[in-house]
C-alpha cells in the first residue's frame, strides 16, 4: 500500500455493521480532496495563504505604481523637491538625509539614499524577491527530487556519491556558501559549457541559492524511496517488467508529490530569506536591480534619521516568509496531520 | 593613494605609477583647508582616541594609510619633513633630521645631506647616517608599498635584484664620521625632497629587522614613542621627554591613547559623551546632522583634504571615444546631488588638482556651469545626438564601498537619462581599482578617486598623464592620453621649481577640464570631532599631509 492509499484508509468513517447506513452508498474521496478539504478549514493558513497572493499581485503591479508616483526603481531624484502638506521639502537633505514616507501618490514610503522612491523600488524589489524564491525552490525541488530519486532507489555506488556529495554541501554553512559564490560570480558571471550568465544577472543568487538548497530535500527524498523501493507495488510494477525510470517516473514520483508539495512552501520562504541575506551582504541581486536585502543594506547607515529604509523592506520580508511558512504549515497538516516537516539549517 | 570610504586605503600597485614624476612645494588658497595656529594651549595631559581600524602597519617603512602615517609622523622624522602648522605653512619641505635642505648638483641627479648633531633616538641610541641607507633597504626589501618611490636611487634596482638584504645600495653613499649621506640619482627627480619627506624614508637604527615590527616598533627620533601597542586593539603615544630638535614640534600632551573601536556610532557617541576625547573618522551619517547643528565650529569641523574626486570616461572605448559624450557626461552631472551622496562631506569643485595644492587656480566660470548650479541635461542630450553615441550601452563601474556605489548608480541613471542605455557594475573593493586598471576589462566609466601621497601638482595630474598609461595595474583609468597635457606635464614633472611651474600645471588642470578628459566633481572633505576636554580654538592644525596634527593637540 502506498502512503496515499494509507491516508485514505485512515479518513474513512467506520461504519456500523447492519445500522441504517449499511447499504447506503458512501461517497468516496482522493486523498487530495480531503487534503483540500481540511486545508479549507484551516482558516489562518488560508488567510496567510491569501496575503501572499496580494502580495504577489502588488508586486505585479509595480509598473503601474511607478507610473503613479512619476518615477523608476532606478531613478535618483537627489536634488529635487516634493511638495509635501503644502511645504516643499528636499528629497534628499545637503546632509544626505532622505525624505520620510509623505503618504501621498510621490515617495509614498519616502525616499533612499540615492533619492530613489521606495515605494516603488519595494515593489519591483518584491518582483525580485519573490522571482528569485520561487525559481530557486523549483531549482532545489527539481534537483532535490531527481538526486534524492536517484541515490535512494540505486543505492549502492550511487547512493554513495550522491549522498557524499550532499555531506559535502552541508559541510558549508549555506550563508557563507552562499556569499562565497555570489561574490566570486557576481564579477565575473557564470560560464557552464554552454550556459553564459552575465555577472549582474539576478539567474546568478537564483542559481546558486537553489543549488545550495538542494541537501535540503534530496536527504528526506532519498530517505523515503529508500523505504518505498521495498514495497509490494514496486515489487509488482518490476515483475510486470518496468524499468528503473518508468518505476521511479510512474511509482515513485506519484508517492513523493505530497513531500514535494508540504516542501514547496518552506523552500520558498528559505530562497527568500538566502536572497535578502546574499543582497544584504553584496552577493545576490546587483544595482541597479532592487531586492528587499539590497534595501535593507542601503538603509543600515541610516538608521535612526531614516527608519523607514529598514522597516518597510523588512516588513515585507517577514510577511512573505511567515504568510509561506503558515501556508506551508496549513497544506502539511493537509496532506498528512501527523508530519512534522521542518526545514533544518 | 586611493582612498576608501571606510578608511584610508591604499593599494601599493598604485604606487608604482607614481614613479615618473615631479615633486615640490605647495601651496593653500582655499580657507577651509586649514586650522587654527595652534600657538597657544596648556601642556600635559593625557587623551583617549578612537579609530574605526587599526592602522594597516606601525612600522615606517611599511605603512601607507592615513592613520598610520598621522601616528608615525609623531614618532618618525625623516631628513626632510613638514612644518607641524596648517595650509601652504604645513605642505613645505624644510629640513628634518637633516640640517638644511639637500644640496642639489646642477644636473639634479646627486643629492647631499648632512645629518643634524647630535641626535638620538627614543631609546638613546645615537643616529648614524648609514640608518638612512638601512631605512630605504628595508622598504625595498620588504616590498613596501612605497618601495617604486625609491627605486630612482642609482643601484636600488641591483639591490633588489640581487635579493640580499644587506647589500648595498650603490646610489647612497654615507660617512658616519661626518654625517653626511649622499644620494645618486639614475635621473633627475624634481620630486625627490618630497619623497625623502615621506614616513617610507624615517631613520631608523640600523639593527631594526627586516620585517615587520608592527608588534614591537623601533625606536625613532620624533616627539612621541610607541607604548603599549595591541595589534587591533589599540596603543598609546607617550611623549619623548628629552626629544629636542630644532624647530620640530615637541608634542603637548603626555600621552595619547589611540584605541580601536569599529562601531562609528558609538565612537560618536562616546565622543559627545565626552569618553572619547577625539574620533579620526566622520561621525556615523545618520549622526552627523545633529553633530552639525550643535557642536561646530565648538568641538566640530570640516577641512577639505587634498583629494580629488572624478568619472574617468575612458578615451579609448565607445561612447567616450567621442569628445562630445565626454562633454554630455560633464554638462549632466549634477554636483549638488553628488555632495548629498556624501552626506555633505564632499566640496563640490570645477577643478581635477584640489584647492590645498600648489597649481591650482580656480576654473571660473566652469565651462560646464558652476558646481552649485543645476546641471544642463539638455545641452548634454543634444550632444549626446550630435556624437552619434546615443543608445549605445554603457556599464559604470563602483565597488561595494557605500558611497561609491551609490556614486556608480547615480552615473548610470545620469547616462540613462542622455540617452544611453547604461548599468552600474559593483565590484569588490578590494579588486576594484586592479579590474578597472585592467587593459582587458575595457572599463567605459566609472568611480574614481585619488588622495595626495605628498603635496605636489604631479602627484595628481599622473593620473591624466599619458605617460601613465600601462597594460596592467593602470592608474590613468580613462587612457586620457591629451597631446597638450602631456607636454605640459613633460616639462613641468622635471623641473625642482614648483613655484616656477606652478601655471603650467594650473593650464594641465584648465585642459583636462575643459576638454573633458574626465568629469571631475569635488574635493573629500574630513572632520574633526572633539570631547568638550579639547582645546578645540587653540589645538587645531589641519596639516595638510597627515590631517590632524597630534603635535599640537591640548586639553583645555
Amino acid at each position: 500500500m502506498s502512503i496515499a492509499d494509507s491516508q485514505v484508509s485512515s479518513e474513512l468513517t467506520p461504519v456500523a455493521e447492519g445500522g441504517p447506513l449499511a447499504t447506503a452508498p458512501v461517497a468516496g474521496l482522493s486523498p487530495w480532496a480531503l487534503a483540500v478539504r481540511r486545508l479549507r478549514r484551516n482558516r489562518a493558513a488560508l488567510a496567510f495563504g491569501a496575503l501572499f497572493i496580494v502580495l504577489v499581485a502588488l508586486a505585479l503591479a509595480a509598473p503601474l505604481w511607478a507610473d503613479v508616483a512619476g518615477s523608476t526603481p532606478s531613478k535618483n531624484h537627489l536634488s529635487d523637491t516634493v511638495v509635501v502638506d503644502g511645504r516643499t521639502e528636499q528629497v534628499v537633505t545637503f546632509d544626505g538625509v532622505p525624505i520620510a514616507p509623505t503618504w501621498q501618490r510621490k515617495f509614498f514610503l519616502g525616499a533612499d539614499t540615492n533619492g530613489r522612491d521606495v515605494a516603488v523600488r519595494l515593489l519591483y524589489g518584491a518582483r525580485n524577491s519573490l522571482f528569485i524564491g520561487i525559481t530557486a525552490a523549483l531549482i532545489t525541488a527539481l534537483l532535490g527530487v531527481l538526486l534524492g530519486t536517484l541515490a535512494g532507489y540505486f543505492r549502492g555506488w550511487t547512493d554513495a556519491i550522491i549522498s557524499r556529495s550532499l555531506d559535502v554541501l552541508w559541510a558549508f554553512p549555506v550563508l557563507l556558501l552562499g556569499v562565497a559564490l555570489g561574490v566570486a560570480l557576481a564579477t565575473d558571471g557564470l560560464k557552464l559549457g554552454p550556459l553564459v550568465i552575465s555577472g549582474g544577472s539576478k539567474w546568478i543568487p537564483t542559481i546558486i541559492i537553489g543549488v545550495v538548497g538542494v541537501v535540503y530535500l534530496a536527504r528526506p527524498i532519498r530517505g523515503q524511496v529508500l523505504s518505498l523501493r521495498e514495497k509490494e507495488f514496486i515489487e509488482a510494477a518490476r515483475a510486470q517488467g518496468a524499468g528503473p525510470i518508468r518505476i521511479m517516473f510512474s511509482e515513485l514520483l506519484p508517492n513523493l508529490a505530497s513531500t514535494i508539495l508540504v516542501f514547496f512552501p518552506l523552500l520558498v520562504a528559505n530562497s527568500i530569506l538566502l536572497e535578502a541575506a546574499l543582497s544584504f551582504l553584496g552577493a545576490g541581486v546587483q544595482a541597479p536591480e532592487s531586492s528587499w536585502g539590497t534595501m535593507l543594506e542601503n538603509g543600515i547607515t541610516l538608521l535612526s534619521t531614516s527608519p523607514h529604509l529598514t522597516i518597510v523592506p523588512g516588513l515585507m520580508l517577514v510577511l512573505t516568509v511567515l504568510s509561506l511558512n503558515i501556508f506551508g504549515d496549513g497544506v502539511r497538516d493537509a496532506l498528512d496531520p501527523r508530519a512534522k516537516v521542518r526545514l533544518e539549517h | 593613494m586611493q582612498r576608501s570610504l571606510r578608511g584610508v586605503l591604499c593599494l601599493s600597485f598604485a604606487c608604482a605609477a607614481t614613479l615618473g614624476l615631479a615633486a615640490c612645494g605647495s601651496d593653500d588658497d582655499t580657507a577651509d583647508s586649514g586650522g587654527s595656529a595652534a600657538n597657544g594651549g596648556k601642556t600635559g595631559g593625557s587623551i583617549r582616541t578612537a579609530y574605526t581600524s587599526f592602522p594597516d602597519f606601525l612600522d615606517p617603512a611599511l605603512s601607507y594609510t592615513q592613520e598610520g602615517w598621522q601616528t608615525l609622523w609623531t614618532v618618525y622624522t625623516p631628513l626632510l619633513t613638514y612644518n607641524h602648522a596648517a595650509g601652504a605653512e604645513g605642505a613645505t619641505v624644510v629640513p628634518g633630521l637633516a640640517e638644511e635642505m639637500p644640496d642639489i648638483s646642477d644636473d639634479g641627479k646627486v643629492y647631499k645631506l648632512k645629518l643634524r648633531e647630535g641626535l638620538k633616538y627614543s631609546d638613546g641610541k645615537a643616529v648614524k647616517a648609514s640608518d638612512f641607507e638601512h631605512s630605504i633597504k628595508r622598504v625595498l626589501n620588504l616590498e613596501s608599498g612605497g618601495s617604486s618611490f625609491y627605486q630612482s636611487i642609482a643601484g636600488a634596482e641591483n639591490y633588489l635584484k640581487a635579493g640580499k638584504a644587506r647589500a648595498d645600495i650603490s646610489g647612497i653613499v654615507p660617512d658616519d664620521a661626518t654625517g653626511e649621506i649622499t644620494i645618486n640619482l639614475t635621473k633627475p627627480d624634481g620630486r625627490f625632497p618630497y619623497i625623502l619627506a615621506m614616513p617610507f624614508a624615517s631613520l631608523v637604527p640600523a639593527d631594526t629587522p627586516f620585517e615587520n615590527q608592527t608588534k614591537s616598533p623601533p625606536a625613532g627620533v620624533g616627539p612621541y614613542e610607541f607604548a603599549n601597542v595591541r595589534i587591533n586593539r589599540g596603543y598609546d603615544l607617550v611623549k619623548v621627554a628629552d626629544f629636542n630638535v630644532a624647530d620640530q614640534a615637541t608634542g603637548k600632551l603626555d600621552t595619547i591613547k589611540v584605541e580601536v573601536i569599529k562601531n562609528r556610532r558609538r565612537q560618536t557617541q562616546d565622543t559627545i559623551q565626552n569618553k572619547i576625547d577625539y574620533m579620526n573618522d566622520p561621525p556615523a551619517p545618520d549622526q552627523l546632522r545633529d553633530i552639525r547643528a550643535q557642536y561646530t565650529d565648538k568641538r566640530y569641523k570640516e577641512f577639505v583634504t587634498n583629494s580629488t574626486y572624478y568619472y574617468f570616461l575612458n578615451h579609448n572605448v565607445a561612447p567616450f571615444d567621442k569628445p562630445e559624450a565626454r562633454q554630455a557626461v560633464n554638462y549632466a552631472i549634477d554636483k549638488r546631488s553628488l555632495a548629498r551622496l556624501f552626506g555633505g562631506l564632499l566640496e563640490p569643485g570645477c577643478n581635477f588638482l584640489p584647492p590645498g595644492m600648489k597649481g591650482y587656480a580656480k576654473i571660473d566660470p566652469c565651462p560646464w556651469g558652476a558646481p552649485t548650479a543645476a546641471p544642463d541635461v539638455a545641452k548634454a542630450k543634444a550632444l549626446v545626438q550630435s556624437s552619434g553615441t546615443a543608445g549605445q550601452s554603457v556599464t559604470v563601474f563602483g565597488n561595494d564601498e557605500p558611497e561609491s556605489k551609490s556614486l556608480a548608480e547615480y552615473l548610470a541613471d545620469v547616462l540613462n537619462d542622455i540617452g544611453y542605455k547604461a548599468k552600474p557594475r559593483i565590484v569588490e573593493g578590494s579588486v576594484y581599482f586592479t579590474t578597472i586598471g585592467n587593459a582587458k576589462t575595457k572599463p567605459q566609466a566609472g568611480f574614481a578617486n585619488w588622495f595626495q601621497d605628498f603635496p605636489h601638482p604631479g602627484n595628481f595630474m599622473f593620473l591624466v598623464d599619458g605617460k601613465s598609461i600601462q597594460a596592467t595595474n593602470n592608474q590613468n583609468f580613462g587612457n586620457v592620453n591629451n597631446p597638450k597635457v602631456n607636454a605640459i606635464l613633460d616639462e613641468a614633472n622635471t623641473n625642482a621649481d614648483i613655484d616656477a611651474v606652478a601655471d603650467d600645471y594650473a593650464e594641465a588642470d584648465k585642459t583636462v577640464v575643459s576638454e573633458a578628459d574626465v568629469a571631475a566633481y569635488g574635493h573629500r572633505k574630513l572632520t574633526v570631532f572633539y570631547s568638550e576636554r579639547m582645546n578645540f580654538e587653540d589645538c587645531t592644525v589641519w596639516h595638510p599631509v597627515y590631517n590632524l596634527d597630534f603635535t599640537n593637540l591640548c586639553v583645555r
